[in-house]
């Protein structure tokens, strides 16, 4: 099946000056909107497609796989840098990312997303070409029932994230599902809690609720904390001691089960079309946090915690290619794009493609590689940029912040309707952290509610009332009894210790 | 300063001049174009809008801008559209099923109405079709009603309303029981055929490259008529259901367009659709042609629609 003539072949269509260029472009204007929050690689995308038209299907595709991928490593900068993150997928991001930045370490901090972000990247193209055949069929067995079941499973993983009170944490939980509802109901198409506004009919826009929640939130607590004089965004000691300003081997190479957990699971949701990489980035964090010796270091700047998101969050963009190149679906928006660049060029993505086109997919290998290295370069010129960009006062940095998500959410959204949700969900977002209820458990419940929702109305209608057949899906029943274990072992068995402990109460969440 | 002005001055007055020059005596806007698309960036009525408008304006030297104003599948864009003023600047491209949808079953909610738009054109039909898995035991959409019978219920996946009313009015015509299971999109009903998760899908242009190959074959044509790449398979009504879903990606633009301004503006995008660059791309990612209407059509369309689909409705009922 591997004929070495035909890889060469593709990797050497794929290292030209030209589609060096090409993707290093694409990698720069990736970073660039991935870092503005609001605007996203997906809609660089979407602009750039007709432009596509007129490059050959490989330079093309290389470009919009740049944009990608850059668009992954450039939303963690601001999550890390100003607790706002820059697309929704690095929403987890903030949770180590910013406090690690408030400790004076905002360097090393970035640093740790751009290296964990490649390795996961890495990880993922990696399987993609080597076993994705066989990851697809797999993941073709996945019905709506045991989407149900992987739900369920991945609510349990992360009611390790709800905090010190139960209650509290359901609650908000309860609340994100609750505002995931909002919109047309799957099974029968009738508009629900719209209010005539009929911008809601396809429900809350993610973007305004991520930014809302997170980026304005934060916006607004430091607005509250101003004493009227001049401080810089990130107070930073005057004299960085070196090691603070990089990642050393030693520390990344502590990382790597961390990293290689989060790839995995970032690898194993990407292949299920339908699921996305804010998910597994939340699902990777909460593992590693409670799998880790000191999980109350978590939150307050561990680099672990960074390393788990990113790794997860990018891995999830190479493994979003295996149903498409293998079945030709997409497994989220990006890839649709993808897959729509090739469909411009009359190449159609499915079963046959790696039989048909094997010197476009290695060429397309190539082109992974090569967008995979430039973003570590890219990223290391542009971290050091960033960086100092917070070194101006917060007055100038957080005004710039507000009119971006402003004018991001306006342009995501098409509209004010998108804007003024986001300020309402923005004050939301300050009461709950007020209040002691944790605002990523509410994200996290309004992220995965809208599948969850989906793939309970599709399991109710395959079983129509004929409950026994659950039986006939082993994989379910799997996942089930295991997420009975981890809602155990994630969520009650560290409350009960931490009630043993008599520990303060303190947020998973700043 | 001064130089600068002068120079930016002549600049300006040659870039407006230059498409003058080209047609004198036709309308020709002043500013740019603006197509409000009504789903996200990155669907395939996104792409097309994108596509098409980028066709026009290497043809016309107008400058097109295309904006996402997603929502209610363009009932929100459509809602924006019509208190646009009617110049020509502000144009719209929608998907008729939603709007005859919202139309017919809460008409009296929404601020419009077929008659608050004139229109351009159409730019395709969707193609919709029931499609099964190619070891499937049944062939055709008889053999279908006849297997969901014996088996007391069939799994059907489908990701639009209008499938799921169709599929109701063919219960109540043949007592065939069916099991719907909702989609968000084409590629997740493929993923659910593909995997055996359920009998037969309700798709809309996604399935035909898995008909080329050989993984899916057609069961039934919704459609009013039969679809060029598969010309043996026969529509439900020729099957004895009187029912059709005629998805059209029309452009419409506020009521009140002077006639010269419309007549342009649909010669316009009639050109750039039936461009050989928009037909390679349409016919590779939708095996379709395209299907240009013409503004009268477009309504005529639109009017019948709304009421076929009010048949539709009550027949499932």
């Amino acid at each position: 099946m591997f004929d070495l003539n035909v890889a060469l072949a593709g990797l050497s269509d794929a290292f030209t000056l030209y589609n060096l260029l090409l993707v290093w472009f694409g990698v720069v204007l990736g970073q660039f909107v991935g870092a503005m929050p609001g605007t996203g690689p997906v809609m660089a995308m979407a602009i750039a497609i007709p432009f596509t038209f007129t490059l050959n299907p490989l330079p093309a595709i290389a470009f919009l796989i740049g944009v990608n991928k850059g668009g992954l490593v450039g939303g963690a900068i601001p999550a890390v840098l100003i607790n706002t993150p820059g697309t929704p997928d690095a929403a987890a991001t903030t949770l180590d990312g910013y406090p690690l930045t408030k400790k004076g370490k905002p360097e090393k901090a970035t640093k740790m997303a751009l290296y964990s972000s490649i390795t996961g990247d890495a990880f993922s193209d990696v399987v993609l070409f080597t076993v994705s055949p066989l990851l697809a069929v797999v993941a073709l067995k996945m019905g709506p029932l045991e989407i149900f079941a992987l739900m369920v499973f991945a609510f349990s993983i992360i009611s390790g994230l709800v905090g010190d009170s139960m209650a509290k944490g359901i609650a908000s939980a309860a609340l994100g599902l609750f505002c995931a509802t909002v919109g047309l109901d799957p099974e029968a198409s009738t508009p629900r809690f719209i209010f005539g506004i009929f911008e809601l009919y396809d429900g809350l826009p993610l973007v305004s609720i991520a930014l809302g929640m997170l980026a304005v939130a934060e916006i607004l607590r430091r607005l509250s904390s101003m004493r009227g004089k001049i401080t810089a965004a990130v107070e930073l000691p005057r004299t960085q001691k070196k090691e603070d300003r990089r990642i050393s081997w030693a520390e990344y190479w502590s990382c790597r089960y961390t990293m290689l957990r989060g790839s995995a699971i970032g690898t194993i949701l990407g292949a299920i079309p339908g699921l996305d990489s804010s998910a597994a980035a939340f699902m990777s964090y909460a593992t590693a946090k409670q799998t880790s010796k000191d999980p109350d270091s978590f939150g307050k700047g561990n680099i672990h915690g960074i390393a788990a998101t990113e790794a997860a969050n990018s891995s999830v963009s190479g493994a979003n290619l295996i149903p498409l190149l293998t079945l030709g679906l997409p497994g989220n928006i990006a890839a649709a794009l993808i897959i729509s660049a090739f469909m411009i060029h009359g190449i159609q993505p499915g079963p046959l493609l790696f039989h048909e086109q094997g010197q476009l997919i290695y060429g397309l290998f190539g082109a992974l590689m090569m967008a995979n290295i430039l973003n570590l370069i890219t990223g290391q010129f542009g971290l050091r940029l960033w960086a100092k960009v917070i070194k101006a006062p917060e007055s100038f940095i957080f005004s710039t912040a507000l009119l971006l998500c402003i004018v991001g959410v306006y342009m995501a959204t098409g509209g004010l309707t998108g804007v003024v949700i986001m300020f309402i969900f923005a004050i939301i977002s300050y009461l709950m952290t007020a209040f002691g209820y944790s605002v990523i458990v509410f994200v996290i419940g309004f992220f995965l509610g809208e599948r969850f929702e989906l793939s309970l109305t599709q399991s109710l209608s395959v079983l129509d009332g004929n409950y026994a057949l659950i039986l006939d899906h082993p994989v379910a029943l799997g996942l089930f009894a295991l997420a009975i274990a981890s809602a155990y072992w994630f969520g009650f068995r560290p409350m009960k210790k931490s009630k043993g402990k008599q520990q303060t109460a303190e947020e998973t969440t700043s | 300063m001064k130089l600068r002005s002068i120079f930016a001055g002549i600049a300006a007055a040659f870039l407006l001049l230059a498409p003058v020059i080209g047609q004198a005596a036709e309308w020709s806007p002043k500013g740019s174009i603006v197509l409000q698309v009504g789903f996200g960036a990155g669907g395939s009525t996104d792409i097309m809008g994108r596509l098409v408008a980028a066709r026009v304006e290497k043809e016309t030297g107008w400058n097109m801008v295309v904006e996402n104003k997603p929502g209610g599948g363009g009932v929100a864009m459509f809602s924006g559209l019509m208190r646009q003023k009617p110049d020509g600047l502000k144009l719209g491209l929608g998907v008729n099923v939603p709007i005859l949808l919202n139309l017919a079953l809460r008409g009296d909610k929404l601020p419009f109405k077929i008659d608050s738009f004139d229109y351009i054109g159409t730019i395709l039909r969707g193609e919709n079709a029931m499609v099964a898995k190619a070891d499937a035991p049944f062939n055709n959409f008889k053999e279908f009603i006849a297997y969901a019978k014996k088996q007391g219920g069939v799994a059907v996946g489908f990701d639009a309303k209008p499938q799921q009313m169709i599929m109701a009015a063919v219960t109540k015509q043949s007592k065939a029981k069916f099991k719907m299971v909702t989609h968000k999109s084409g590629a997740e009903q493929i993923q659910s055929l593909l995997g055996g998760h359920v009998a037969v899908g309700c798709l809309a242009g996604a399935h035909i490259k898995y008909i080329e190959s050989g993984d899916l074959k057609m069961i039934a044509v919704f459609n009013k008529s039969r679809h060029s790449y598969a010309p043996d398979t026969k529509t439900i009504i020729e099957s004895g259901y009187p029912y059709y879903l005629d998805p059209y990606y029309y452009i419409a633009a506020p009521k009140g367009l002077p006639a010269d301004v419309q007549a342009t503006l649909a010669k316009a995008f009639d050109s750039a659709i039936h461009s050989d660059e928009v037909k390679k791309v349409l016919y590779n990612t939708l095996k379709a042609q395209p299907n240009n209407l013409g503004p009268e059509g477009t309504k005529k369309m639109l009017d019948d629609g709304v009421k076929d689909i009010k048949v539709l409705i009550d027949a499932g009922k």
